[in-house]
C-alpha cells in the first residue's frame, strides 16, 4: 500500500496529472457548480461582459468573478508544479506553433490578437465555447452543444492538419 | 464593489480557481499539447475531455432522474440547455479556426495568464474584442446578447 500511495503522491506532484483523473475532477467540479449555484460552466459570455464593462448587466457579475478565479487557479498551478517559469521558447510552443506563428514580435502579437478575435466572435455567435458547449452542454445532452462541439473539433482538426501539411511539420 | 462580496460570488471564485488549476494540470494550457490533440500526435487532452464529459453526463443524468435539489433553492438543479441559435454553425467554424491557429480557448487563455504565459494576454485581448463584437451581432440577429 505505501507504494501505491507514494506513486499517487508522485503523480499529483507532477505538472500534468493523469488525464482520466483530471477529467473526472473537471466533470465533478462542473457539476458541483451546477449544484451549488445552479449555473453551468461558462467562460466566453464573461468575455463579452468585459467588453461591455460600463453597461454590463450587473446580475451577470458572477461571470467576471469566475473568470478572475481561473486566472488565480492558473497562477496557483504554475507556482506549485515545480517546473521552471514559462519563457516562450520554441521548445515550449512545440514544433507546430513555432512554425505557424510569425517569429517577429509585432507579427506574433498581431497573429495572436487576430486569432483571439476569431475565438471571441465565434464563441458569441455559437453561444458558447469549449467550456459552455463542450464540457457543460454536451454533458447535459443539449443538441445545440453537440452540434457546436462537433464543428469546433472538426474545423480545428482540419485547420491544424492542413496548416501542418502546408508547413511540412 | 461591496455588492460583489456575496457567498454566491465566493463560490464562483472557488469554482473558477479550481477550474483554472485543473485546466493547467490537464495540460490544456500547453499549446504543444493542443497541437498534439488536433494533429493526433498526443491524445491526452482527448482523454481529459472525454472523461470530463462522461462524468458530467452521468451526474447530470442522475440529477435529472432523481430530481436532485440545487443548494438552497428548494428546486431541482435546472437543466440549462443552450438553444440552437442563428449563427451557431458559422460561429463554431470561426471558433475552430481561432482555436487551431493559437492553441488557446477562452478558459485556457485566463489560466495561461495566471501561469505567466504572457502571449495569452494578446489572445485574451482579441477574445474580449471579438466577444464584444459577437454580442452586438447577436442582438442584430435575434434580439439577445447571449
Amino acid at each position: 500500500m505505501p507504494d501505491a500511495l507514494t506513486s499517487l503522491i508522485q503523480a499529483l506532484a507532477a505538472p500534468y496529472w493523469p488525464p482520466v483523473l483530471v477529467g473526472l475532477f473537471i466533470g465533478l467540479l462542473a457539476f458541483g457548480q451546477r449544484w451549488a449555484t445552479d449555473e453551468p460552466l461558462s467562460c466566453s459570455t464573461g468575455f463579452a461582459r468585459i467588453a461591455q464593462f460600463a453597461d454590463r448587466p450587473r446580475e451577470d457579475d458572477w461571470r467576471l468573478v469566475f473568470l478572475l478565479g481561473i486566472v488565480l487557479g492558473g497562477a496557483l498551478a504554475g507556482l506549485t508544479d515545480g517546473a521552471p517559469a514559462w519563457e516562450g521558447t520554441a521548445e515550449e510552443f512545440g514544433a507546430f506553433y513555432t512554425a505557424l506563428v510569425p517569429d517577429t514580435t509585432l507579427g506574433s502579437a498581431a497573429w495572436w490578437l487576430a486569432g483571439g478575435l476569431l475565438i471571441g466572435l465565434g464563441a458569441r455567435l455559437a453561444g458558447g465555447c469549449t467550456s459552455g458547449h463542450t464540457i457543460a452542454g454536451v454533458a447535459m445532452g443539449a443538441p445545440a452543444s453537440l452540434t457546436a462541439s462537433a464543428v469546433f473539433f472538426g474545423v480545428a482538426v482540419a485547420t491544424a492538419q492542413l496548416a501542418a501539411w502546408l508547413l511540412g511539420v | 464593489m461591496t455588492a460583489m462580496l456575496t457567498t454566491r460570488n465566493g463560490l464562483f471564485l472557488i469554482f473558477g480557481t479550481g477550474f483554472g488549476f485543473l485546466l493547467s494540470r490537464a495540460g490544456a494550457t500547453s499549446p504543444d499539447l493542443i497541437a498534439g490533440l488536433l494533429l493526433f500526435d498526443d491524445l491526452r487532452l482527448l482523454w481529459v475531455i472525454a472523461t470530463a464529459v462522461a462524468m458530467g453526463a452521468l451526474l447530470s443524468w442522475l440529477a435529472w432522474r432523481f430530481g436532485w435539489q440545487a443548494r438552497g433553492k428548494g428546486a431541482p438543479i435546472s437543466l440549462k440547455r443552450k438553444p440552437f441559435k442563428r449563427g451557431l454553425v458559422i460561429g463554431a467554424v470561426l471558433f475552430g479556426i481561432g482555436w487551431a491557429v493559437t492553441g488557446v480557448c477562452p478558459g485556457t487563455a485566463l489560466a495561461m495568464l495566471g501561469e505567466g504565459k504572457w502571449f495569452a494576454a494578446w489572445v485574451g485581448a482579441g477574445i474580449v474584442a471579438g466577444a464584444g463584437l459577437g454580442s452586438r451581432l447577436n442582438r442584430r440577429l435575434g434580439g439577445t446578447s447571449e
